[in-house]
């Protein structure tokens, strides 16, 4: 598939922080391209190099896609992780105007804003002030007005922070759909768990730097399939102990085990047989997290990056 | 271009649109009105009538405390030609003061009284009576009886009040023009013949353009430079101000960052400065029309007097005023956008544009002095000057004639300070805009502004 963003080796600095040193990395058209890495690894200091914000103090940002030229930022539909939005203007009034700054008519978009709206069931607050929506609303109004010129690049950045179970599961749905009319996105988080769900390719960024890249069965294929998912009834102490067990975290009932080089998992069964009864056992790739947790160290990880 | 005005319509359309703004535009040019004319109103006629005693020890100055008797009030209700009224005015002012009608006066002959305190007395209790008493008084004015000859008499006036100075002063000036009056005749000199003999003459100020066209009315002409004075100043500060809690918004509802990823700042920025200019501007275009039109009924009345109300309002001063206005807005509005992109909150804001704008109005403090020597070297100066070149050069040219070459220096100089301003507020802006936390220092700012 062909390539639609191109990031070459851009660098940002702030004062004696190096935010983002050295980022490269390719989107390709009609992927879901997730960007990850804990909080302040340099994810939206990227995105905001890519959407125009900041200029890179070195590097580029490249369009690859259709109609090249210095316009592309009109082509992009972008969702900043702090969401915001003129409180005192009404719902169309404000959704023609974020459409009129990316250069549409706004004669052309107010039967497409109705559509949206129909789309997100905020048909009947058309006329209503953004102030008086709940805030659940007012982050689909954004997200209306990301969507709503139609960019053939969607950023978002942590697009479920703050979102309730249900909206989550609307974003969710959402991502899919657009994927299935063909639209690239780049979607930025530190909740590996969503990105495992979603993302066609991942980039992991640690401290400013991409540490990991590719699809996500590349990704995990390339740390072997030397993982243990366990469920069982009983106390599952003893696991980390074991000799074949390189490393275990274990939650109430549920293990994940990566294995010593050449451990046999057989044995392992063997070892918790007598102690515990077995519910699942089963040998996998390990999940993002763990990657995650290899890749840059354990010592590292925010607390809220490890538990997505 | 195109984002630009998208930015700049949707600026002007929301500040339009609120109710605030209408009610404001509607209503400000009455209540400035009411806050001039009230008090001068209030102090005019005292808030109400007064009543007060006076206690003549002479018993000779019934008369100088008498209402005007009827006949002159008939006259009065003539229809007289402007010219004539005038003169009519100046020959009774000539005449001496009158009773104020506002004033009601109790006279009592206490000629025959051997001691006048001890006969004021009574009336000085009835100072104290309740506001509703038939009997109370507001004033008790007493004349000994050597006042006419001794002038070193004293005459008192007791009130509840230490500072009712205005009824003091009328009723001084009402005994002691009658005194004045008697010792005159005493020595057989005819005070109206003094009085012709004493007359001071008027003086009429013509100011001569240099196309040598008379004008009038001097003393008008300081009113109305103070008014457009104001009309160009307040404005510019307050739609400065107004700009500056838009980007605070803008930071605080974290909308800046949806905005910068669509327009470039200056987009943003210069959108933002024309769309807020076009609502000052809506503004005082209504309220001048408002002015307008009930200055059409003034200026029948000026005309009556005398005064060729055109010699103000000439065609120029609206080219003017629209030209130093926005040359003035532009120049201040730079450094309100400043502070509100470099600041977190309006307080912080507000603190940190205060100096600099009272340094900025500082010919709005001089405008006393320039409009009294309008073609002084300092005024002169501060016209050509960078930042406060417009106000003062407005104002310049309202109450002279300034050479045309200082009206295209002061406007060449304000262009390039404004495109200075400009290119230094954008800088910053870019900076600024999506920065959060604390408050940068001054090196900083310096460094956004090389950097940026």
């Amino acid at each position: 598939m062909a390539e639609i963003l191109a990031v070459r080796d851009v660098r940002k600095t702030f004062g004696e922080v190096r935010a983002v040193d050295g980022v490269s990395f390719t989107v390709r058209e009609g992927t879901i391209t997730g960007l990850l890495g804990r909080n302040g690894a340099g994810k939206t200091t990227t995105i905001r190099m890519i959407t125009g914000i900041f200029m890179p103090d070195s590097g580029e940002v490249r369009w690859l896609g259709a109609d090249s030229g210095t316009a592309f930022r009109d082509r992009i539909g972008y969702l900043p992780e702090e969401r915001g939005l003129y409180k005192q203007m009404k719902l169309v009034e404000l959704l023609l105007f974020l459409a009129e700054i990316k250069g549409c008519r706004p004669a052309t978009m107010r039967k497409k804003i109705d559509l949206w709206l129909e789309r997100f069931e905020l048909t009947d607050k058309r006329d209503a002030k953004v102030e008086e929506l709940s805030k659940g609303n007012q982050q689909k109004v954004q997200l209306i007005g990301t969507l709503l010129h139609d960019p053939d690049l969607i950023i978002l950045d942590e697009p479920q922070s703050g979102l309730d179970p249900v909206n989550m599961v609307l974003v969710r749905n959402l991502l899919r759909d657009l994927r299935q009319e063909g639209k690239t996105i780049l979607l930025s988080t530190h909740m590996m768990g969503e990105a495992e769900k979603m993302a066609d390719e991942i980039i992991l960024i640690h401290r400013g730097q991409v540490v990991l890249e590719g699809t996500i069965d590349e990704v995990r294929g390339s740390f072997g399939h030397n993982t243990l998912h366990l469920d069982f009834d009983g106390d599952g102490a003893f696991l980390s102990e074991l000799p074949q067990v390189r490393k275990a975290s274990i939650v109430n009932n549920s293990a994940e085990l990566s294995l010593a080089d050449g451990a046999d998992p057989q044995q392992i069964l063997h070892a918790c047989m007598p102690r515990v009864r077995i519910r699942r056992f089963e040998i996998a790739s390990p999940s993002l997290e763990e990657i995650f947790i290899a890749k840059v160290g354990e010592d590292t990880l925010a607390p809220e990056g490890a538990h997505a | 271009m195109k984002k630009m005005f998208a930015v700049m319509k949707r600026e002007y359309l929301q500040a339009v649109r609120k109710k605030m703004f209408i009610i404001m535009t509607l209503l400000l040019p009455f209540l400035m009105a009411g806050i001039t004319i009230l008090p001068a109103l209030i102090m005019a006629k005292g808030m109400g009538s007064k009543r007060i005693a006076v206690l003549d020890g002479t018993g000779r100055l019934q008369a100088a405390f008498a209402k005007p008797n009827a006949p002159e009030e008939a006259e009065k209700q003539k229809k007289l030609d402007p010219r004539q009224e005038a003169r009519k005015a100046l020959t009774e002012r000539r005449r001496g003061p009158e009773l104020p009608a506002d004033l009601r006066v109790e006279y009592v002959n206490e000629s025959r009284a051997p001691k006048i305190d001890e006969a004021a007395r009574p009336y000085l209790e009835r100072l104290s009576r309740d506001d509703d008493a038939s009997d109370k008084l507001e004033g008790v004015f007493v004349i000994p009886a050597s006042a006419v000859a001794d002038p070193e008499t004293r005459m008192t006036y007791y009130s509840r009040s230490s500072t009712d100075l205005m009824t003091q002063e009328r009723m001084a000036r009402l005994a002691n023009k009658s005194l004045q009056r008697m010792r005159l005749r005493a020595k057989g000199i005819d005070p109206e013949l003094l009085n012709d003999l004493l007359e001071d003459l008027p003086v009429e100020a013509v100011q001569l353009s240099r196309s040598g066209e008379k004008k009038t009315g001097g003393e008008l002409n300081f009113i109305v430079a103070f008014i457009f004075g104001a009309l160009l100043v307040l404005p510019s500060f307050v739609y400065g101000q107004e700009t500056m809690r838009g980007i605070v918004q803008e930071k605080t509802d974290r909308v800046v960052e949806v905005l910068i990823s669509s327009v470039t700042p200056i987009q943003l920025l210069s959108g933002k400065i024309l769309g807020i200019a076009a609502v000052g501007l809506t503004q005082i275009f209504v309220w001048l029309t408002m002015v307008g039109l009930i200055g059409a009924f003034g200026a029948a009345t000026l005309l009556m007097a005398d005064v060729n109300l055109g010699q103000f309002i000439r065609p120029m001063v609206f080219v003017y005023f629209f030209i130093f206005f926005i040359l003035a807005y532009l120049t201040y509005v730079c450094i309100y956008a400043i502070a509100g992109a470099v600041c977190n909150s309006e307080k912080e804001a507000q603190q940190f544009v205060m100096p600099i704008m009272l340094f900025m109005m500082m010919p709005w403090f001089l405008m006393m002095p320039i409009v009294l020597n309008p073609d002084a070297p300092f005024a002169v100066g501060f016209s050509l000057a960078p930042v406060f070149g417009p106000i003062t050069m407005f104002v310049r040219a309202m109450v002279t004639d300034p050479p045309l070459w200082h009206i295209l220096v002061c406007i060449g100089i304000s262009i390039v300070t404004i495109a200075a301003f400009f290119w230094v507020t954008a800088k910053i802006f870019r900076t600024g805009i999506l920065s959060y936390g604390k408050r940068p220092t001054i090196p900083e700012l310096l460094r956004w502004v090389r950097v940026a």
